[in-house]
C-alpha cells in the first residue's frame, strides 16, 4: 500500500500525456483472495476506486482522483495452459507477451497484440477491448476472451461466460474500461501459430496510392494477418531513431502487410498482394520471410511512438476508425487540418481495418503549441464522425474522449449505457467519471420510475479527498435497483 | 390483435403505450423463430416489424453493410453476392428467417467455428427498449470501442430488452474457390475426423456431421483448395457436392439447447439488466426463462 505523495506521483498519469490526477491511495494485492478483500473493504466504506494493470492505457482510463487505485500488475499467475482445448486461465496481471510466450512450446498464441504487448495486462486489454495489428484478421479481445471471474464493485464475485445461455454480460465486461468491476481470473483463448509468415513491406510516392491499395487487397478476399500504413513524417522518426528497420524515408507511405496461414497456397497470396501494390503505384516490394528479416520490418511500426520521442518531449496519441474506403480522404483531411494549426501529425496506423493513429508530437510546456494541437484533434475527430466513423477503435474513451462522446452517440443511448453501468455498479464507485459524461447519466433511486432530468455522479474533481467524501453522498443515494 | 408500426416514431409509441400500461408484446419480423427457445407469455401482443426492412446503407468497399432487421437472410445473401461478398451470419434455420431475429437469438450457423459467432460480425444497431428509448450503440465501423457494449448486451437478449430494427454487420469477400464436399467416415469417427480437419493446415470453413457423413466446405485460393482435398481424402471417401446443401442442412436444424441453470449472482444480474431495458417487463417476457 502507498500513501506518501511523492510514491503516489508514480500513478498520477499512464500512457497518455497531458494528465495528471494523484489518487488518494494505492493499493497492491498480492493475490485474486487480497484483490477480493479490497473491493470488499473499499465497498464497505463506499470509497470509490480504479483498476490498474500496467498503467499503458492511452485514454487516461487509469487516472485516478483521489479514488483509491487498485493495482493487479502482481496478480500475475497463468494458472494453466489446455493446449487441448486451446485456452489459457490466467489472473489480470500477466503481461500480453508472457502468455504467449508462455504457449510458444505448444506451438500456440495469445492473438491481441497491442503495440504495449511487452508491457501491458491481460486484464488491462480484457478492460480495454484491446486491439493490435493483427486484430484485422484475428479479431479483438472481445473475440478471443471465453469467460471472466470478477469482483462486482459491491464485492460479489460472479463467473461470467459468453456460454451461460443468459444475457451476454461477458460480452458487455469486455471493454468497459473498469467501470463494471474488477477481473480476478480470465479465460482466453490461445490461437496456433501459422504454418508460415511472410511479411511484405511496399512503398509509395503517393499517401492516396497507399490508400487506395489497402481497400484493393482487401476487396481481393485475401486477409492479410496485418495492413499497417506509415507516413513519410513517422518514417523519418523511425528511420534517424535506434529502431531504423531501413524503410524508405523519400517514400510517402509504406504499407506493412502481413499475410499467414497455411503454407498451401500463401506464395499465391504474397503475390497477389505484391501485384496489387506494384498496380497502385508501389515504386519497390520487400519481402521477407525469415524471421529476423521480418522482426526487422515490424520493429520500426511497434516502436514508432517511441520513436516519435525525438521529434518533441510530448506526444499526442490519437486512435479514430474511419470506414475503409474514406481513408484516402480522410488522410487529405488530415494533412490539411495538421496544415491549418500549424501541427506536425504522424501517421501510423491498422490501415486495413481504418483504424487511424494520427499522432502529433509536441511540447506540452509551451502553451500556444498544445492549443493548437487540441484544436486540431477535435478538427481530425470531428472529421472522422461526419466519415461515419468512430471515435475510438481500441484505446477506449477513459477521460480522454469524453467531450466527444455526445458528438456520437445520442443523450438516449449514453443513458442507455449509464443504465447498463448501473447494473453492475449501481453506486458508481468503479472507475467514476469516466467514458460517459456524467450529465449523461440520469440518477435513478431503487424502487421507483426513472427521474428525469440531469443526475450526478462522483467526478472526482476535487482532489485527494474530496472523491472519498463525494462517494459516501453517492452510496447514501445508491443500492442495488 | 397485431400490432405494425410503420415507422420508428410509430414503434417508439407503440412501445411507450404498452409500457405504461403493462401491455407485454410478442417481437415478431418473419415468424420463423416463433417455436424455437422458450415460450412468451401466451397474452402478449404480437408487435410485427417486418416495416424494417431492407437495406439502409451498402458501401462494398468497406466489407460492412446496415439493414433493415426484418431484412431475411436470402435478402442480404442476394445483396452481397451481386457484389462478390457474403456475410457468414448464415444462421441454422431457413433464408426467409431475418436478420434482426438472428442477431436477437445470436443463432449461429455453420461458418461460426471459423468465422466468428453473431456477436463477432454485429458492429452497430438501432433499437427500441422497453421503455420506448430509440438506442443506437455501436457503429458501422470494423472496429470500435466506444461506450459501454451494449451491441453485445442486445446480441442474443431474445427480444427481451429492445425491439431490434437496424444492424450494422461485417462482411467478407468471397473466397476464389469454394467447394462442397460430403466425406464419408462413419457415426462413430465423425467427431474424430471434424476435430482433425479442424486441427489440420489447411482448415474448412465449415464442417457439419450427419448420419456418418462429414459436408465439409473448402474454401481459398487455388493451392489451399487443393491441399485441403488431400486432407478431406485423408480421413474418409471424399465425393463433390452442390453447395445448395447447406441451405438444406441449415434448414432441417434446430439450434435451441435447453438454458444450463445459472448461478444466483449471475441470474440477479440478469434480473437488473432486464430491470434496467424493460422495466415494465413488456417485452417477450418470460422469453429468457
Amino acid at each position: 500500500m502507498l500513501e506518501r505523495p511523492a510514491e503516489l506521483l508514480v500513478y498520477e498519469s499512464d500512457g497518455l500525456p497531458g494528465y495528471h490526477r494523484t489518487p488518494s491511495l494505492a493499493v497492491f494485492p498480492a493475490s485474486a483472495d487480497e484483490a477480493l478483500a479490497v473491493v470488499r473493504e473499499l465497498a464497505a466504506h463506499g470509497v470509490p476506486f480504479v483498476p490498474r494493470g500496467a498503467g499503458t492505457g492511452l485514454s487516461g482510463g487509469a487516472l485516478a482522483d483521489g479514488a483509491v487505485l487498485l493495482g493487479l500488475q502482481r496478480l500475475k499467475r497463468i494458472i494453466d495452459i489446455d493446449p487441448v482445448r486451446r485456452v489459457a486461465r490466467v489472473e489480470p496481471g500477466v503481461v500480453n507477451a508472457t502468455l504467449t510466450k508462455a504457449a510458444t512450446k505448444h506451438a500456440l498464441h495469445y492473438a491481441p497484440d497491442p503495440s504495449s504487448q511487452t508491457a501491458c495486462t491481460l486484464g488491462g486489454n480484457l478492460a480495454e477491448n484491446a486491439g493490435g495489428p493483427h486484430c484485422l484478421k484475428y479479431g479483438v479481445t472481445l473475440n478471443h476472451v471465453v469467460a471472466a471471474k470478477v469482483a462486482l464493485p459491491d464485492g460479489t464475485v460472479v463467473e461470467l461466460d459468453a456460454d451461460d445461455g443468459g444475457y451476454d454480460l461477458l460480452g458487455a465486461f469486455v471493454g468497459s474500461e473498469g467501470c463494471f468491476g474488477v477481473a480476478l481470473e480470465l479465460t482466453v483463448k490461445l490461437t496456433p501459430n501459422p504454418e508460415r509468415v511472410v511479411t511484405l513491406l511496399a512503398d509509395f510516392t503517393s499517401i492516396d496510392d497507399a490508400a487506395q491499395t489497402v481497400s484493393a487487397i482487401i476487396a481481393t478476399g485475401i486477409l492479410p494477418a496485418a495492413l499497417e500504413m506509415m507516413d513519410q513524417a513517422t518514417v523519418g522518426a523511425v528511420e534517424a531513431s535506434i529502431y531504423a528497420a531501413g524503410y524508405p524515408t523519400d517514400a510517402a507511405a509504406v504499407l506493412l502487410v502481413e499475410v499467414d496461414g497455411a503454407a498451401a497456397g500463401l506464395d499465391e497470396d504474397v503475390q497477389a498482394v505484391d501485384g496489387i501494390c506494384r498496380t497502385h503505384g508501389a515504386r519497390d516490394v520487400r519481402i521477407a520471410t525469415e524471421p529476423a528479416a521480418r522482426a526487422k520490418l515490424w520493429q520500426g511500426r511497434k516502436k514508432a511512438f517511441g520513436a516519435m520521442g525525438r521529434i518533441a518531449p510530448h506526444l499526442v496519441v490519437q486512435d479514430a476508425v474511419v470506414p475503409r474506403t474514406k481513408l484516402p480522404s480522410l488522410l487529405a483531411r488530415i494533412a490539411e487540418i495538421g496544415a491549418v494549426n500549424n501541427v506536425r501529425v504522424c501517421n501510423v496506423f491498422h490501415a486495413g481495418d481504418g483504424n487511424l493513429h494520427p499522432n502529433i508530437p509536441y511540447d506540452a510546456s509551451d502553451r500556444a503549441e498544445s492549443e493548437r494541437v487540441h484544436a486540431a484533434m477535435k478538427q481530425i475527430m470531428q472529421a472522422c464522425i461526419d466519415a461515419g466513423g468512430t471515435i475510438t477503435g481500441e484505446h477506449g474513451v477513459g477521460l480522454d474522449k469524453l467531450a466527444y462522446m455526445d458528438a456520437l452517440f445520442t443523450a438516449d443511448t449514453l443513458d442507455g449505457m449509464c443504465r447498463l453501468r448501473d447494473v453492475f455498479d449501481p453506486a458508481r464507485r468503479a472507475n467514476p467519471g469516466k467514458v460517459v459524461p456524467v450529465r449523461y447519466c440520469r440518477e435513478r433511486r431503487p424502487n421507483r420510475q426513472m427521474v428525469d432530468g440531469g443526475g450526478q455522479m462522483v467526478e472526482g474533481d476535487g482532489g485527494a479527498g474530496a472523491g472519498l467524501r463525494e462517494a459516501a453522498t453517492v452510496v447514501d443515494r445508491g443500492g442495488r435497483a | 390483435m397485431t400490432q405494425r408500426p410503420s415507422s420508428l416514431a410509430e414503434l417508439t409509441s407503440v412501445v411507450s403505450e404498452a409500457a405504461a400500461c403493462a401491455g407485454a408484446l410478442r417481437l415478431v419480423a418473419r415468424g420463423t423463430w416463433l417455436t424455437g427457445g422458450a415460450r412468451v407469455e401466451a397474452t402478449a401482443e404480437l408487435l410485427q416489424l417486418d416495416a424494417f426492412s431492407g437495406i439502409v446503407e451498402y458501401e462494398p468497399g468497406d466489407l460492412t453493410i446496415t439493414v433493415g432487421a426484418a431484412t431475411t437472410i436470402a435478402e442480404l445473401d442476394a445483396v452481397t453476392a451481386a457484389h462478390n461478398q457474403w456475410c457468414p451470419l448464415s444462421p441454422w434455420g431457413t433464408d426467409d428467417g431475418s436478420v434482426g431475429a438472428t442477431i436477437a437469438t445470436a443463432t449461429p450457423g455453420p461458418y461460426a467455428h471459423a468465422l466468428g459467432l453473431p456477436r463477432d460480425l454485429v458492429l452497430g444497431l438501432e433499437c427500441v427498449d422497453g421503455t420506448g428509448k430509440v438506442l443506437r450503440p455501436g457503429g458501422k465501423v470494423v472496429k470500435n470501442v466506444a461506450g459501454f457494449d451494449l451491441v453485445r448486451l442486445m446480441t442474443g437478449a431474445w427480444g427481451s430488452l429492445a425491439a431490434i430494427t437496424r444492424v450494422s454487420l461485417r462482411l467478407r469477400a468471397r473466397p476464389a474457390v469454394d467447394e462442397t464436399w460430403v466425406v464419408e467416415v462413419g457415426a462413430a469417427h465423425a467427431d474424430a475426423a471434424r476435430h482433425a480437419l479442424r486441427r489440420s493446415a489447411t482448415p474448412p470453413m465449415a464442417c457439419e456431421e450427419f448420419a456418418g457423413q462429414l459436408l465439409v466446405r473448402i474454401a481459398g485460393n487455388a493451392a489451399y483448395v487443393q491441399a485441403a482435398r488431400t486432407a478431406l481424402r485423408a480421413v474418409g471417401d471424399a465425393e463433390r457436392a452442390d453447395d445448395a446443401r447447406w441451405a438444406q442442412i441449415r434448414a432441417a436444424t434446430r439450434p435451441f439447447r435447453a438454458r444450463a441453470p445459472m448461478a444466483e449472482a449471475v441470474r440477479l444480474l440478469d434480473a437488473g439488466v432486464k430491470h434496467a431495458f424493460d422495466p415494465a417487463n413488456i417485452l417477450n417476457p418470460g422469453i429468457m426463462g
